[in-house]
């Protein structure tokens, strides 16, 4: 057992032999890069002149003052592409360069991270193909034409459930293939390690950032930090340096779908059980027999039946809180803070901002929280549309 | 002795070469499985595919097995009740499950253990766990012969194959391409000089697999491999003569024959 690949019992490498020594190189070559100052400062020349960070940490005045406490969001539906996703893409397609890959693969759901590793395929002259569920090719019709704008290949998936999962295995099955010359980017906190180390690392800039700016504003660290997870890329960023802050406290916000009591939900942490899927060990909605269950959500970012391994520690340790949020709730705080603060988010983060509000009543007006705002909502306004002429909506 | 070590040290001794096929089991269903496995007299090892709803290292007509199987009801219970009825019906042949971790965790790794000796299971092929994440599996297996676990190699495997050999059991399956199951007989451009690193170190025989068709898809490696596997093409041609057991006779006849005739 190879231990640094794990947090606790979760994580490791769970690929075919053919994977092994590929995953090896990797994690050599992301290890040495880390420390290279040169890389360094390539990745945050691109985050600040490309990306458009730092992201502001922007207090929300009429949102502070209703619910009586402290409420910063973390701005990451600024970035180029319009959320958190290209922060990891940078880090891992300059990864790629420096190992000498010319060809790129990625797995995509709503499109974000697709999106973004097709941007940063054209910013950096890669061939990149995304591999995308039939299902999500058809209810993300304008996101597949942003990536095929951009010059990438969208792959529909035919099969199992047509969705995330099964672009994600069609990936994977194709990366056992083209290893020896193609880099697969992977977007959530999920994965074989060094996967989820490298997604951390490469997401922790949102909690760098976020805690500088709080001390700036406040003096203090903030008390809680609360963030959506799906997979668990933003919230394991926007954890990631207060989780040595034992004073912080950590909240990940789950999608309960229809409710963590039907069979309609993403809830992983809430209602799975321990398992192995996409070469990693978590918290993974299964049957009896060991098969992966369907997830459900309204987000399509937060529709997916596992989450990160180090999510699974946290959990396990009590150092984060996991939450469910359902569908009905997170459309009613996307509205209040699109009428509110005037920002249109997406439906992922509107999930952590559903329970930042119920958290809020019972803190004080001297006290803090910061909240991922993961992407903006622009790409979801179909899905919002339908929701509100009471059609409910495709999934 | 082992059920799949006593067959291939016989066929040693014979200098005849080995024969597997791999179906899914519960396709189309558990009674005509256990007919297509007693129908393939001349086969010397059978793999048992247990459907799992992520194959991620199976191509597209073995993904299509294990959706339909599981639609059908198969799971890894009824493939035990299976497994039972064979050795009870005196069915003797070595058979080995081909499945993936979860479905192993899933039941507890133990308890999976336990149940896999009991119905006589002889032997277990994991492809989504590598040398470094065998540890509670091998455990487990410790000490009883009945139940042994397969190594399988990749063409880029190089400098891991004699650390994944030291103590491998059975035989050795040698992936011939990179990627999935059921490609067309397009091998690595490295498979001769890789068969050949593999061979100069295994104790045990040396079986090749993925995107093999006809037993001449293997006779330019003749010399060096102890055998063959052939999976998603045996599952094409049952499909095609709508799952009739003669058919699986009648290939699986034929493939072994020429395979010592070469």
């Amino acid at each position: 057992m190879n231990k640094k690949a794990y947090y606790g019992e979760y994580g490791g490498q769970f690929v075919s032999e053919s994977l092994m020594n590929t995953l090896n190189e990797i994690d050599a070559a992301f290890e040495e890069a880390i420390r290279d100052p040169k890389f360094i400062e390539q990745y945050n020349y691109y985050l600040k002149q490309y990306v458009g960070r730092e992201t502001p940490l922007y207090l929300a005045e009429r949102l502070s003052e209703k619910y009586g406490t402290k409420i910063y969001l973390k701005r990451e539906d600024l970035n180029h592409t319009g959320a958190h996703k290209i922060n990891n893409v940078i880090g891992q397609i300059l990864l790629a360069k420096r190992m000498g890959k010319k060809k790129i693969i990625a797995e995509t759901g709503a499109g974000q991270h697709g999106v973004a590793t097709a941007t940063g395929a054209a910013l950096f002259n890669m061939e990149c193909t995304v591999y995308m569920g039939k299902e999500d090719v058809k209810r993300q019709a304008l996101n597949v034409m942003r990536m095929e704008m951009l010059g990438a290949k969208v792959v529909s998936v035919e099969s199992g459930s047509n969705t995330l999962k099964d672009a994600t295995n069609e990936a994977i099955r194709t990366w056992a293939k083209t290893a020896e010359d193609t880099f697969y980017i992977i977007g959530s906190a999920i994965g074989p390690y060094p996967y989820p180390k490298m997604v951390k690392e490469f997401q922790s800039v949102i909690s760098r950032e976020a805690k500088k700016q709080h001390m700036e504003a406040e003096g203090r660290l903030p008390d809680v930090v609360m963030a959506c997870v799906g997979g668990g890329s933003n919230s394991i960023g926007m954890f990631a340096d207060f989780i040595d802050e034992p004073g912080v406290e950590l909240i990940g916000v789950e999608a309960a779908g229809k409710g963590i009591d039907t069979n309609e939900h993403a809830a992983s942490m809430s209602k799975g059980r321990p398992g192995v899927l996409h070469g990693t060990r978590s918290y993974l909605l299964q049957d009896e027999d060991g098969n992966v269950q369907l997830a459900h959500s309204i987000s399509a970012g937060l529709d997916y039946p596992g989450v990160g391994p180090e999510h699974a520690y946290l959990h396990d340790t009590g150092r984060a809180k996991y939450v469910p949020i359902t569908d009905t709730e997170a459309m009613d705080a996307l509205m209040e803070l699109t009428q509110t603060e005037g920002i249109i988010p997406a439906i992922e983060s509107a999930h952590a901002m559903a329970y930042a509000f119920k958290k809020a009543k019972e803190m004080t007006p001297e006290q803090s929280m910061i909240i991922c705002l993961s992407g903006r909502g622009d790409k979801d306004v179909n899905t919002i549309s339908d929701y509100l002429a009471g059609k409910g909506y495709l999934n | 002795m082992n059920r799949i070590e006593y067959r291939l040290n016989t066929l040693k001794e014979k200098n005849e070469k080995a024969f597997i096929t791999y179906i899914t089991a519960g396709l189309p269903d558990m009674e005509t499985t256990a007919k297509i496995i007693k129908a393939q007299e001349d086969v010397d090892v059978i793999e048992l595919g247990i459907p799992f709803s992520d194959p991620i290292a199976d191509g597209p007509v073995i993904q299509q097995a294990s959706f339909e199987a599981i639609q059908g009801g198969a799971s890894l219970n009824k493939t035990l009740e299976l497994m039972k009825k064979l050795r009870t019906e005196g069915v003797d042949k070595p058979i080995l499950f081909m499945l993936y971790y979860n479905t192993i965790v899933g039941r507890g790794i133990e308890n999976f253990v336990s149940a896999c000796r009991e119905a006589g299971v002889d032997g277990l092929i994991v492809p989504d766990l590598p040398l470094e994440e065998q540890e509670n599996l091998q455990n487990a297996l410790k000490g009883d012969d009945t139940t042994i676990l397969i190594q399988l190699v990749s063409p880029v495997s190089k400098e891991r194959i004699p650390k994944i050999l030291e103590g491998a059991r059975g035989f050795v399956y040698c992936v011939s391409s990179m990627g999935v199951t059921g490609q067309a007989a397009d091998f690595h451009r490295e498979v001769m000089d890789y068969l050949k690193s593999v061979k100069a170190v295994s104790k045990i025989p040396v079986m090749m697999g993925f995107g093999i068709r006809e037993a001449e898809d293997v006779c330019p490696m003749k010399d060096i491999i102890d055998g063959a596997i052939v999976g998603s093409h045996f599952i094409n041609i049952m499909r095609k003569a709508g799952f009739d057991p003669a058919a699986a006779k009648e290939y699986t006849a034929k493939f072994k024959s020429e395979l010592n005739a070469m």
